[in-house]
């Protein structure tokens, strides 16, 4: 019985919605709203890097659309925030399922160049081509409409709103990659060959793989369009890559814990820690430096590695 | 028209000097290098450092940016790349990405966050077919001509060349001939580099230097490379050219669109021809 909760993870789910309620408490509830919005990010971009092996270095592209297209909607059409999150994800799904094709056929490199060659183009799109609609550099300033039962433009309401969309996300990602399909995402990752001769059309499952990930990296997009009501080209940039990288390394890859444990330690950093620190971009290049050849485990990793030597030592 | 054509070549120029170094340590080492983007933000900044600082010319400033950025590259090959031989290709380009991140963090330090414009070293224009156009692009145009040949001649005449190209083909064919592949792929390195520091140079008096320069070239150099097929120094050669003339031609109808068409050009290729890596 005990076993089968901890399986299910509802636990897990527990304890994030603590953790983070407890952090909220400790610091401000819009900065852990941010926090909370940035791990979906992290998940959604671990999805193709932790489980099914494929580095994007243009993952800003989806956030960045989903932010956009709920930017644009707000902006020019009704101001619900929940039909905006709604536009945002399909959004993501649309940009993701329409540059799928191409950008899964490549591996390794090619995988994670295509994918940075695309954040350009669609932050050139955003900020130069139709800045007629998103005002270009200076971005839109949004303003949403109040329903009565959830008012997201509560900061409280919206913080226990995002908790609720970690939890989602984090209850879906579970059962999603404990799922067959997790597995042949697993095998994707280790040997695409040997999955392909059992029978399965990987180009398939990585598309659609790539469509959950760019989807749920959209959702996080438009929730941060809601959080700080303004959208500008920041959220599309492709020079901000790296700090969703640097999240997924240092909380561990190919897991969920380490996907938010990550996110919380990246907004901790860059929150907290840069003030004492002048040369920010120098300090993500050595710690980046030094996780790729010290601590490739992440976090997580190491709690867990930590604890299966304690239990059979 | 004519000068669009030239506007073209001169581009296509400078993106073969840049992407040569790329497709060299991707063939050799299976690394995609963005390190190589750093390298080509010193060189333009070592120049703009040691002309007043000197008081040398055009071409002596040159050169004393390309021996500056040996040493560098050096440093860069022995304890990031070579660590990285053989691990997954992922922690390889984040850990070349942090060297460009440290790389552009330091021009910062040094030089500030404002672009310095550097003007026209010939300054003098060329008449052909009607058409004036300044005669640096000429000289670019001839320069990357001569380096196209040099390195031709150098991989087809000489014996280090010949190791190189036998080891991008295979290279533990040329391991059981007893000989050491490694140096050899580190020279290339360095020469790689040398020639992206020579492209920062030479496109710097064009362009205005600003510490974002390299990732911004370093994302088409990428695009050629992929184009061109890794590894494929023909198809680099050909690929610079093409996409070049890509640029010029977008850019002189609409000039901010010519990054975003490269990318366009590079994803119907990449339909038509994915690549196994």
């Amino acid at each position: 019985m005990i076993k089968k909760i901890l399986n299910s993870g509802a636990l897990g789910a527990l304890v994030i919605a603590l953790g983070f309620v407890i952090l909220g408490l400790g610091t401000s509830i819009h900065r852990t709203t941010d926090f909370i919005i940035f791990c979906i990010f992290v998940i959604g971009f671990d999805l193709l890097y932790g489980h099914m092996g494929r580095l994007s270095f243009g993952h800003m592209l989806f956030y960045g659309s989903g932010a956009y297209a709920a930017g644009l909607l707000v902006r020019y059409g009704p101001p619900n925030p929940y039909l905006a999150i709604l536009i945002g994800i399909c959004a993501g799904a649309l940009v993701g399922g329409i540059l799928a094709p191409v950008i899964v056929r490549a591996t390794g490199a090619c995988f994670a160049l295509v994918n940075l060659a695309f954040n350009q183009v669609g932050y050139f799109l955003a900020l130069v081509a139709f800045a007629k609609f998103t005002a270009g550099e200076d971005g839109l300033s949004l303003t949403f409409s109040v329903i009565p039962f959830l008012n997201l433009t509560n900061p409280k309401v919206f913080f226990g709103f995002s908790l609720f969309c970690l939890v989602l996300t984090y209850y879906f990602m579970k059962r999603l990659t404990s799922s067959p399909y997790g597995i042949l995402l697993r095998t994707i990752k280790e040997n695409e060959t040997r999955a392909q001769f059992l029978g399965y059309n990987t180009f398939t499952y990585k598309w659609i793989t790539f469509i959950l990930s760019s989807s749920i990296s959209a959702f996080a997009g438009a929730l941060s369009t809601i959080n700080y009501s303004y959208v500008n080209p920041s959220f599309i940039d492709p020079t901000r890559n790296v700090e969703v990288i640097f999240a997924a390394l240092i909380g561990g890859t190919g897991s969920l814990y380490g996907a938010i444990l990550g996110g919380v330690s990246y907004m901790l950093i860059s929150n907290y820690l840069a003030r004492y620190i002048p040369r920010w971009e120098m300090f993500l290049g050595i710690a980046l430096l030094i996780l790729v050849f010290k601590f490739r485990e992440g976090i997580w990793g190491s709690i867990r590695g930590e604890w299966k030597s304690r239990v059979e030592g | 028209m004519i000068s669009t054509l030239i506007y073209g070549l001169t581009i296509g120029g400078i993106l073969y000097i840049i992407s040569i170094g790329l497709s060299l340590t991707f063939g050799s080492m299976r690394i995609v290098n963005f390190a190589h983007g750093m390298i080509y933000t010193t060189g333009a900044y070592i120049l703009v450092a040691v002309l007043p600082l000197l008081k040398c010319n055009f071409v002596e400033g040159v050169l004393i940016a390309i021996l500056v950025v040996i040493p560098l590259s050096f440093v860069i090959e022995k304890y990031i790349i070579r660590r990285l031989y053989g691990e997954s290709i992922d922690y390889a380009i984040i850990a070349t990405y942090a060297v460009l991140l440290i790389g552009v963090d330091l021009v910062k330090w040094i030089w500030g966050t404002s672009p310095i414009p550097l003007s026209d070293p010939v300054g003098r224009s060329v008449t052909c077919f009607s058409v004036t156009v300044p005669s640096y692009r000429i000289i670019i145009i001839v320069i990357s001509l001569m380096i196209c040949i040099g390195l031709w001649l150098f991989f087809k005449k000489t014996i280090v060349g010949k190791i190189v190209v036998a080891g991008l083909q295979d290279r533990e064919a040329v391991r059981s001939l007893g000989i050491n592949v490694d140096k050899y792929f580190s020279i290339v390195f360095v020469l790689g580099s040398c020639l992206a520091a020579l492209g920062g140079v030479l496109y710097a008096p064009i362009t205005t230097v600003h510490p974002y320069m390299g990732f911004h070239i370093l994302l088409i150099s990428f695009a050629v490379v992929i184009v061109g097929g890794l590894g494929n120094l023909k198809g680099t050669t050909i690929a610079a050219f093409v996409l070049g003339m890509v640029m010029a031609l977008t850019g002189r109808f609409w000039g901010p669109a010519a990054e975003a068409m490269v990318f366009a050009v590079m994803a119907v290729v990449l339909i038509f021809r994915p690549i196994e890596v």
